[in-house]
């Protein structure tokens, strides 16, 4: 029975054994060529030319290769609107220009300085307000999602706030940069390794840059060394650049990013900046929420407009409005292109939300985990914005059980104490929820393919679409296919994914990994079994296998195999008889039998479809859901700040791998503690990135976790619409990292004597400092 | 004249010249020995993916192992020593009890940071077992401090680092052998060194006449010290090394000796080195070389190198500025001491040092004065400073006998404040003293804007930690105020 279980993560012993092989681990082989990106000078321009004379005269030089030199000059996940190198026109800083080619390593860098770049710069947008006042849209959200009256409502509410919520990006921050590495194959054929979430893309966008059909592409990806998001379209243009190269040299092709050129290239979290205005009762109960999500898209569409609907989606974050509006619109900037980042926008409206209950909680001089409990969806009240109704809602059993286990009332006693004998130090503590929409709001995303061999020694070879970046899917699928014959998970190997075993695949992301291609793993084992058993059962019949007569078993596409026939340690026994069998002993009557050791399955959600013009349908299969509560510290004379405590409560349904979610909860808890406090973006006036090393750029370190930091789930045997009765775990838990922030404002709100406090994110030492000293009115 | 350095790697014999001396560590590790498993990602010495252990043969023994960033040291500088990567934790098939809790616990995820913290705790489990400690969270916490991770969010690894099995932790000494080693290093004759390669040359000699001999020789000439700054400057493609000198085969300057009323820190004398010997003396400095750096970083670093850089928000030098310390200076024409105030002239990184000229150690001397040292910046560990105070202090009968103050990261160097040392000298410890001076302190420094913050939130830091500075004094001093002065 691995379902459940902790397993182990199917590459921990090579990774703790540093055995485990990233791209730049693979290998240098015969002739195999260094690439590097060179990168525009300039934000915003017109490129004149391009000098590469120098260069090429490099004695490790094998080439410079242009916009020109592509077969496609654009890509783009939504639309073909990025330049995979300029064209003509230059749209943000360190934008790619052009690629060298080098024999060696370590003349990388220096060819690329030898090329020369001209370009008329002129004036470029580089805020959400100036993008504003210039009209500079990208996407704008179909429609509203509307709920009741929201003019209304205002109108006759006893209290209302006004304001403007803003957040800012975030950097990525995997380890491994985006890498890939291409090997020029027979007949024009490229098999291209990349870093990548989103191999069948890659597979694409590759065959497109060079002018090749699709099918003489391979793109595989062993594993990645961190993705959240960064390596879902991003890294494409970056394999399409290796491949290049490998096309037209006939030589292996290898790119790897520095970190320093990785973080200014590629782009990032979307900075958000959301206009509100919301309406309440005496108790804090929210009547009315009108608002509007504005994000700065950069340079290019990107999945920007899927992004900011996320964010529409999450603006109700875990509380019922009654009367609301929420609109989108994306900026265009002279930024590098924002991207996924973990939670997708969703972290953006959700943190909306909870910004404002802790001003309306300020504003009434009421406890904020009060103010958030009678927000709540519960009851009757489930309908959300875009008219889902929450089904298996959990959220107010959450509350009510983190409060008790966090000791959140007798806590804020003491912090209440504590504050009042003004020691220099002023502690905050807030309670802040998630409640995750599972599902790619892309109806056609939600589908998976997996494909299942059993070998006639009763082991398992496992290949889907999905991408192992650390999240454990691979151990995931491991213990669904093992369960699902009854073997060790030892005995199962999920193999590399690749675009020529599972076609047309999604990218790993949206939370869905494992949900997906976990489901379509288990249809695939369900139809070997669905041929095995009755096999099985002609054996406990004891019939004589006759070599003259053909056994035939069974073929359906969506198999239900018989309940009582139990795969177990090794064996299938028939419930009814007691009779069994070892199973190895039935793979090879089955071989003997000419019946079929593997399957292939497709999987697609059931019950989806949400249309984003008359905001209508289920745009969720389910949500995950769950609560923090964190308690800080900040340091009145400097600003700066540390987490004393943080109670995680998370809803996973049936974990299949409590050790992997809770190292999900974890992670994702802490990256969005970041993006809330240290994680600053700082671009000089040139729009230079200058946080591009971690240097200056400050994900937190070991140091900066809660002295005590407790997760837990909550028991939840009734979520039916996934595999197993589990949850999405990848994103949900990141926007919990908001509460750290909201503890923050609570922190504040001791020393602002009624004033409103206006905090921004990230509250960096200097933005809390600032704020303190505004507050105080020195 | 040696052209070739020898060390060891993972037991194994090695002897190195020419272009593969002026290797970084990794790359060495990568792309020529095929040892993959230690990673690059940042290449600055930030990120910890690419930690190494080793053990340097001095005195006849090989040190206790220290972990460094092998992404900015140099093969060079690996002469007679033994280099530990993760490839060399396994013991045949069977896992180091601290890789074997990491498996357990999950406490790997994309894999990409992992050997870097293995080596890190490996080193835990080498000193937990020699010193005889338990490692609990804070330990592990310490130990790990220059180390990041982007998946985990830390938790599953404290939990490895607290549950390893100790009892199976073997000494790294027993893995490959260390006898066998120090007898090989202890037959190669001690001579200079002199690698020329890749353009390229380094000279690392043993006695100090020949270093000061080749400083003098060549204007060019820049010293290699723990290169944890010239390192990453290089990496960046900042700047690019010609001729090096390195003092690492000097064995004198690696000794921090106390003498009389002082102490002589010598120029290779690591901050980790100088953290503990310090902890009695200047226990308040100590503990900001505690938050200072990265274990990994401390191991390389120098005294000499962080006061020698020179920058603004150099971390010690504030400290050194108010210790009054003397910097002990080598030359063809004999040695001279320089106060460290007269040393730091006023702008950019400027020095009182000719070109022909070496700085060979540093002397803090003892007094009974007391100390207060604060470093504020974005992240509370391992992060470079926004602004930096320090200031000694004696006081009498209530009132300041001295009082000395140093801030960086406030103007173009790290300023000793006479104006507000010569207003508070005889007076009274008071609030009023301290506002004032707080209210004063734009017209005396000229912080600027950059990356780490503004210039208001500069100037503001540096008033508030005046006032700060007040009031821990006045909790200490029993003065009764129990109200922070904000």
């Amino acid at each position: 029975m691995s379902i459940g279980t902790n397993i182990r993560h199917d590459s921990s012993v090579t990774h703790v054994a540093g055995e485990s092989v990233f791209i730049d681990d693979r290998p240098e082989v015969r002739g195999e060529v260094h690439v590097g990106v060179v990168g525009s000078p300039i934000a915003r321009g017109i490129l004149k030319s391009i000098d590469a004379r120098e260069a090429l005269a490099h004695p490790d030089c094998l080439g410079v290769f242009t916009a020109a030199d592509f077969h496609a000059k654009h890509w783009g996940t939504i639309t073909h609107d990025q330049p995979f190198l300029v064209v003509d026109a230059i749209s943000y800083m360190q934008e790619a220009v052009c690629i060298v080619a080098s024999s060696k390593r370590g003349s990388v860098e220096a060819i690329k300085k030898l090329v020369k770049i001209e370009a008329t710069p002129s004036e470029g947008v580089f805020s959400i307000d100036e993008a504003k006042a210039k009209g500079e849209i990208l996407y704008r959200a179909a429609s509203p999602f509307i709920q009741g009256d929201v003019d209304a409502a205002l109108k006759s509410s006893p209290h209302r706030l006004k304001g403007i919520f803003r957040c800012g990006g975030q950097e990525h921050f995997y380890l491994e940069s985006q890498a890939a590495i291409a090997y020029p194959l027979e007949n024009g054929q490229i098999e291209v390794h990349s870093s990548s979430q989103h191999p069948s893309e890659t597979q694409r966008v590759v065959a497109e840059a060079l002018g090749l059909s699709f099918h003489q592409v391979v793109c595989v990806v062993k594993r990645m060394g961190g993705g959240f998001g960064g390596k879902e379209s991003q890294g494409a243009p970056i394999a399409a650049y290796a491949a290049l190269v490998a096309d037209r040299l006939r030589r292996p092709a290898r790119i790897v990013l520095t970190k320093d050129q990785d973080m200014m290239i590629t782009g990032k979290r979307h900075p958000f900046q959301n206009e509100y205005e919301v309406g309440f009762d005496n108790q804090g109960r929210l009547l009315a929420v009108n608002a509007l999500l504005q994000s700065d898209g950069g340079a290019y569409l990107d999945l920007s407009s899927s992004i900011l609907e996320r964010a529409m989606f999450h603006l109700d974050g875990a509380y019922h409005l009654p009367n609301v509006r929420v609109e989108g619109i994306c900026y265009r900037t002279h930024h590098h292109p924002h991207t996924a980042f973990r939670g997708f926008g969703g972290p953006q409206g959700n943190m909306t939300i909870e910004s404002i209950l802790e001003d309306v909680a300020h504003y009434l001089k009421k406890d904020a985990s009060e103010v958030r409990r009678i927000n709540l969806y519960s009851g009757a009240n489930l309908k959300t914005p875009y008219g889902q109704v929450l089904e298996n809602n959990l959220l107010p059993r959450i509350h009510e059980r983190l409060l008790l286990s966090s000791g959140y009332e007798k806590r804020l006693g003491e912090i209440r104490e504590f504050n009042s004998r003004r020691c220099g130090k002023v502690r905050g503590i807030s309670l802040t929820a998630t409640k995750f929409g599972i599902s790619f709001t892309a109806r056609f995303l939600n589908q998976a393919n997996a494909l299942v061999n059993l070998q006639l020694d009763g082991t398992l070879q496992v290949s889907t679409g999905a991408t192992e970046m650390g999240q454990g899917v691979n151990t995931k699928i491991q213990q669904i296919v093992a369960h699902a014959f009854g073997v060790c998970p030892d005995a199962v190997r999920v193999m590399p994914t690749s675009t020529e075993k599972n076609h047309n695949t999604s990218p790993t992301a949206a939370s869905s990994g494992s949900d997906l291609n976990g489901a379509a793993a288990l249809l695939a084992c369900d139809r070997i079994k669905a041929r095995l058993i009755p096999l099985a059962r002609a054996r406990f019949q004891g019939q004589e296998f006759d070599p003259t007569r053909e056994f035939e078993s069974p073929e359906s596409l969506t198999p239900s195999p018989d309940p009582d026939m139990v795969f177990s340690e090794g064996v299938v026994r028939d419930q009814r008889s007691g009779k069994s069998v070892p199973l190895r002993e039935l793979i090879h009557l089955a071989y003997q039998n000419r019946i079929s050791l593997g399957s292939y399955a497709h999987y697609k959600t059931p019950d989806l479809g949400f249309d984003k013009t008359r905001v209508v349908g289920r745009a969720f299969n389910y949500f995950t859901q769950g609560m923090a509560v964190s308690e800080v510290e900040v340091d009145e004379y400097t600003g700066e700040m540390k987490v004393r405590r943080a109670d995680i409560l998370m809803d996973l349904g049936r974990s299949l791998n409590p050790g992997i979610d809770r190292g999900q909860t974890t992670g994702a808890f802490i990256q969005g503690m970041g993006w809330v406090t240290s994680e600053h973006l700082v671009y000089d006036r040139d729009r230079n990135l200058l946080t591009h090393s971690p240097t200056t750029y400050k994900i937190p370190n070991v140091q900066d976790t809660p002295r005590e930091f407790n997760v837990e789930f909550i028991e939840n045997p009734d979520n039916d619409r996934n595999v197993h009765g589990s949850k999405a775990v990848g994103e949900p838990p990141f926007l919990l990292g908001t509460s750290v922030w909201t503890a923050i404002k609570h922190a504040l709100s001791f020393r602002a004597n009624g004033q409103e406090i206006r905090l921004v994110s990230p509250a960096t030492s200097e933005v809390i400092l600032m704020e303190l000293t505004r507050l105080k009115g020195e | 004249m040696r052209t070739t350095v020898v060390f060891f790697l993972n037991g194994k014999r090695h002897e190195v010249g020419s272009d593969q001396a002026f290797q970084t560590v990794s790359d060495f590790l990568r792309y020529e020995r095929g040892l993959t498993g230690t990673k690059v990602v940042c290449a600055e010495g930030d990120c910890g993916a690419c930690t190494v252990l080793v053990s340097r043969f001095r005195a006849g023994k090989l040190q206790p192992y220290q972990s460094i960033n092998s992404c900015i040291a140099y093969v060079y500088s690996l002469h007679r020593t033994h280099l530990i990567t993760v490839e060399g934790l396994k013991r045949g098939q069977e896992l180091h009890p601290v890789q074997a809790a990491m498996v357990e616990r999950q406490g790997s995820q994309c894999g990409y940071c992992t050997p870097g913290f293995v080596c890190s705790m490996a080193l835990l489990a080498e000193d937990a077992k020699r010193e005889g400690f338990r490692p609990d969270e804070k330990k592990v916490r310490n130990y790990t401090t220059g180390n990041l991770c982007r998946c985990t969010g830390y938790a599953p690894i404290l939990e490895a680092g607290v549950a390893m099995d100790l009892d199976r932790v073997q000494a790294l000494s027993s893995f490959y052998g260390d006898d066998r080693i120090e007898a090989e290093f202890s037959a190669i004759r001690v001579e200079g060194i002199r690698i020329r390669g890749e353009g390229k040359e380094v000279f690392l000699p043993i006695d100090l006449t020949e270093a000061v001999q080749e400083r003098a020789s060549d204007p060019t000439v820049r010293l290699s010290a723990g290169t944890t700054d010239l390192g990453v400057v290089s990496n960046k493609g900042k700047l690019k090394l010609t001729r090096l000198l390195s003092l690492q085969e000097v064995e004198s300057l690696h000794l921090i000796k106390k003498t009389g009323n002082r102490i002589r820190v010598g120029a290779r004398a690591s901050l980790h080195q100088l953290e503990r010997s310090l902890a009695d003396e200047f226990p308040e400095f100590s503990r900001m070389l505690r938050i200072f750096a990265s274990p990994q970083i401390k191991n390389s670093a120098t005294l000499v190198g962080n006061l020698m850089n020179a920058s603004p928000i150099a971390d010690t030098i504030p400290f050194l500025r108010v210790a009054e310390v003397l910097v002990l200076i080598a030359s063809p024409q004999g040695e001279r001491r320089v106060g460290i105030n007269d040393f730091i002239l006023p702008g950019y990184k400027k020095l009182d040092l000719r070109s022909d000229e070496l700085v060979v150690g540093i002397e803090i001397p003892l007094s009974d004065h007391r100390y207060k040292l604060y470093k504020v910046s974005n992240r509370k560990d391992l992060d470079i400073s926004a602004v930096t105070f320090a200031a000694r202090y004696r006081l009498k009968d209530g009132a300041f006998e001295s009082f000395s103050l140093a801030l960086g990261g406030v103007g173009a160097s790290v300023l000793r404040m006479g104006g507000i040392e010569a207003q508070v000298l005889g007076k009274p410890l008071s609030l009023n003293l301290f506002r004032a001076l707080a209210n004063t302190l734009p017209g005396e420094i000229t912080p600027i804007t950059d990356v780490r913050g503004s210039a208001g939130y500069r100037l503001r830091v540096a008033q508030n930690l005046l006032l700060k500075f007040h009031d821990d004094l006045a909790v200490e001093e029993g003065l009764g105020i129990n109200e922070a002065s904000l």
